[in-house]
């Protein structure tokens, strides 16, 4: 009886599943604002923090949730250009391989240690060198770092590098209580910083709150009282969960955003710097002949990536940067048009065949991107077995993988965005020690160039050119940040790649 | 055997709904109407002279997925059943003969087995030897196998202890001919129907790991694996999910009808699930 009940159980879920949507539907409506409660943020993400160290989180899209917690240097603002956080100022000095950073005074974590030069420094190192960094990386050019009296951070550079300011943002150095940190798995389960909310409770993988930091330093712009963040349930899901007021803000699969839309809530996009690409390994054969990647190159067709996936939302992607960014090469946007003809006279002239011409796609989740990539190969003659692996991160950065899919967030230096791809060490470099020719000389330039300088976006620009040079990297589409939310929440502020709560309301 | 049960309503229903599946999983692949691997421009369409059960999130037709993926599904269960009957029934049986320490030992491991969550195991087997439907459904088959091993066992012990097997014993037959001439035949009905009972389970098994993304990898269609993606798409194609969630019922309950017709042709009550 049990096993009949059960069986039951689970066939009649599976069917009652759209019914029950739809009767969720029906009931939902305008009146789910008023069940969410006053001022509390009910935000349902599909990327909640698995580290709530932001040293071991690193740059990827959880550092949006650890930043209702930690108060970097500085942020981005609608442009995307560096304006003051913790740090109210910064200069270099003329040479351009020091930089000063001059901190607000009298701000405390929420332990009441205090927001010094000392706790910048101690946080800098930390990222440097604690053994589970994912940060360290971007943090070549750092030399060390002296404190001037109790609220100067001086940042000594080992070569000339003007995008500190940038790098010190949200998704590089979100700054802890140093106090808290002595204990970094303390920390990675109990975060201390000095950012908008304070935790409350933390449930690990499932639902973090939150509530207002009444001593922030721009807690006078913080109109939400509480936040209760969650793991998102399947996106098929997430709808009904803002119709009946279970979340009034949540990540949104393009997929549902019709439904979302038909449901009377506020769909809208993020700008951002979302680059999804197919990465190659040049090291490893077919791929260390030229002429397969050229193959490869020619074989993408980008707009089925758009068509099929992004339901409208998308863009086609060839270099990781949008075409309204400074750091996007017009000169290369057209480098490898698809053309199947081309593709296959390049893989006729390839040193490899037959059996040769069959790899691996190895990814962590299913992904439908992986299908299309399948599809188009095999077009041109390469046989594409995908391969799930849920620890992909291990192979994937450890640079063992034949062939495999990235979607990039972006980072706010766009320096950082093409050493993390292109460099020789880059992490989404899955080619490493490879890098395309010409690529240092143009990165150096670039960080001796201030951002200020009439030629820096040329500079930049340059750069992304010799990068994109690179045979490692085959960029097919941008999937935006596309977000649902409660009418009664206020617009957000649209700081690129960002969640910025400032100012935002709950009616 | 079969002709009493196909004498019996629920035996012809059970022969009918599984000869279908049967039909299904050696021929689907090849009366498929198209490639169900070939992506049409077309996305999320309906029901059309074209696609009679409209294009999927990436243009193919789902009609032909369905039916190439009936093989892999149904042989993905025959995997879990197989594996609990060849795991479970053995030491079933040997279990009443090996002496104390074997049967203590093989009870405890059983007690293990039963608390394992299958689900979640067969997810961390995947992880570690990787994420194949062989893997996957063997894994599940070992979880399910105390089923197979409590019914030999039971029937077994019945055995045993009779007086016609002591005197077999006593007049010098070995065990080895006690088991193959009394043993088995008393065994084999209640496996049969744990058997088809089983089939049922696995079914739901591989629709369940598919759905979670476990087990078949893609692009490889399955029914569970259709279902969960039609779920991603209710806004375009609300219908979608009913066909391959009527295939798994109807499959499920075919077993489920095929173990109570095995059960009222060998007179025995219906065996209870082990988990």
């Amino acid at each position: 009886m049990t096993s009949t009940l059960g069986r039951r159980s689970f066939l009649g879920g599976l069917l009652a599943a759209p019914a029950l949507g739809a009767v969720l539907a029906a009931c939902g409506g305008s009146g789910s604002a008023a069940s969410a409660g006053s001022a509390t943020l009910k935000w349902a993400s599909s990327y909640f923090p698995t580290h709530w160290d932001p040293v071991v989180g690193g740059s990827g899209a959880q550092f949006r949730h650890l930043a209702l917690v930690y108060a970097s240097l500085t942020r981005v603002d609608d442009a995307g250009n560096a304006v003051p956080d913790l740090a109210e100022s910064w200069d270099y000095n003329d040479k351009g391989d020091q930089v000063t950073f001059h901190l607000r005074e009298g701000l405390t974590f929420s332990d009441g240690t205090p927001v010094n030069a000392e706790a910048v420094k101690q946080a800098i190192e930390r990222a440097k060198n604690q053994e589970d960094s994912a940060l360290f990386g971007d943090l070549t050019s750092i030399e060390k770092v002296t404190t001037e009296g109790d609220l100067d951070a001086v940042v000594h550079l080992s070569q000339v590098d003007y995008q500190i300011p940038l790098l010190f943002g949200e998704r590089v150095l979100q700054v802890a209580s140093p106090k808290a940190a002595a204990d970094p798995k303390a920390l990675d389960q109990n975060p201390v910083g000095h950012g908008p909310f304070v935790v409350t409770q933390i449930i690990p993988g499932t639902k973090a709150v939150l509530e207002k930091n009444p001593d922030y330093w721009d807690a006078a712009n913080i109109h939400i009282e509480k936040v209760e963040l969650v793991s998102a349930p399947d996106p098929s899901t997430v709808v009904s969960g803002l119709q009946t007021g279970v979340y009034n803000f949540a990540d949104l699969a393009p997929s549902q955003a019709k439904a979302a839309e038909g449901a009377g809530l506020d769909v809208f996009v993020q700008p951002g710097y979302n680059a999804s690409n197919l990465s190659l390994n040049v090291n490893k054969k077919p791929f260390d002949d030229p002429k397969v990647v050229e193959a490869v190159r020619h074989a993408i067709n980008r707009q089925e990536f758009v068509d099929k996936l992004t339901f409208g939302y998308g863009t086609i992607a060839t270099q990781p940067f949008p075409e309204e960014y400074i750091a996007y090469d017009p000169d290369s946007a057209d480098l490898w048009p698809y053309d199947v003809a081309k593709a296959k006279a390049a893989l006729a002239e390839s040193k490899y065949s037959g059996d040769d011409l069959k790899i691996d796609l190895v990814i962590p989740d299913e992904d439908a991107s992986a299908e299309i990539v399948q599809s188009q190969l095999a077009a041109i003659g390469i046989t594409v077995t995908i391969k799930i692996d849920k620890n992909w991160a291990t192979p994937f950065f450890a640079k063992d993988l034949v062939t495999s899919l990235y979607g990039t967030t972006g980072r706010d230096s766009p320096l950082q965005t093409l050493t993390a791809h292109f460099g020789p060490n880059g992490p989404l470099n899955l080619s490493t020690p490879y890098e395309p020719e010409g690529f240092e000389k143009a990165v150096a330039a670039v960080r001796e160039t201030p951002l200020e300088d009439p030629a820096y976006a040329e500079t930049l620009q340059k750069a992304t050119r010799e990068g994109l040079a690179s045979e490692a990297l085959v960029f097919t589409f941008s999937q935006p940040n596309v977000y649902v939310k409660d009418p009664s929440i206020s617009q957000l502020p649209k700081n690129p790649g960002h969640i910025n709560w400032t100012g935002v309301k709950i009616s | 055997m079969l002709q009493r049960i196909w004498a019996l309503p629920t035996g012809k229903i059970a022969f009918t709904i599984l000869g279908l599946v049967l039909f299904l999983a050696v021929f689907g692949p090849w009366i498929a109407p198209q490639d169900p691997l070939a992506a049409n421009p077309e996305t999320l369409t309906g029901p059309s002279w074209q696609h009679w059960l409209g294009t999927d999130y990436l243009g193919r037709d789902v009609l032909s997925r369905l039916l190439d993926g009936s093989r892999t599904s149904i042989i993905g269960s025959l995997q879990v059943a197989l594996m609990a009957m060849a795991v479970g029934v053995l030491p079933g049986i040997l279990s009443v003969y090996l002496g104390r320490v074997f049967e203590w030992t093989a009870l405890r491991l059983v007690d293990t087995l039963i608390s394992l969550p299958f689900l979640v195991f067969a997810v961390a087997v995947t992880a570690l030897l990787g994420n194949g439907i062989t893997q996957a459904m063997l894994t599940v088959g070992v979880l399910v196998s105390p089923l197979f091993f409590r019914v030999s066992r039971a029937a077994t012990l019945t055995v045993a202890r009779s007086q016609y097997v002591e005197a077999a014993l006593i007049s010098g037959a070995s065990f080895g001919q006690v088991v193959r001439r009394h043993v088995w035949a008393k065994v084999l009905p209640p496996i049969g129907i744990a058997l088809a009972q089983t089939i049922g389970v696995g079914f739901v098994v591989v629709s369940s790991l598919t759905f979670l993304g476990v087990g078949v990898q893609p692009p490889a269609p399955t029914w569970g694996g259709l279902l969960a993606s039609d779920l991603g798409y209710l806004d375009y194609q609300p219908w979608a999910p009913v066909v391959p969630a009527l295939l798994i019922m109807g499959t499920v309950w075919g077993c489920n009808l095929m173990a109570d017709a095995l059960r009222d042709v060998s007179g025995r009550p219906v065996v209870e699930r082990a988990r």
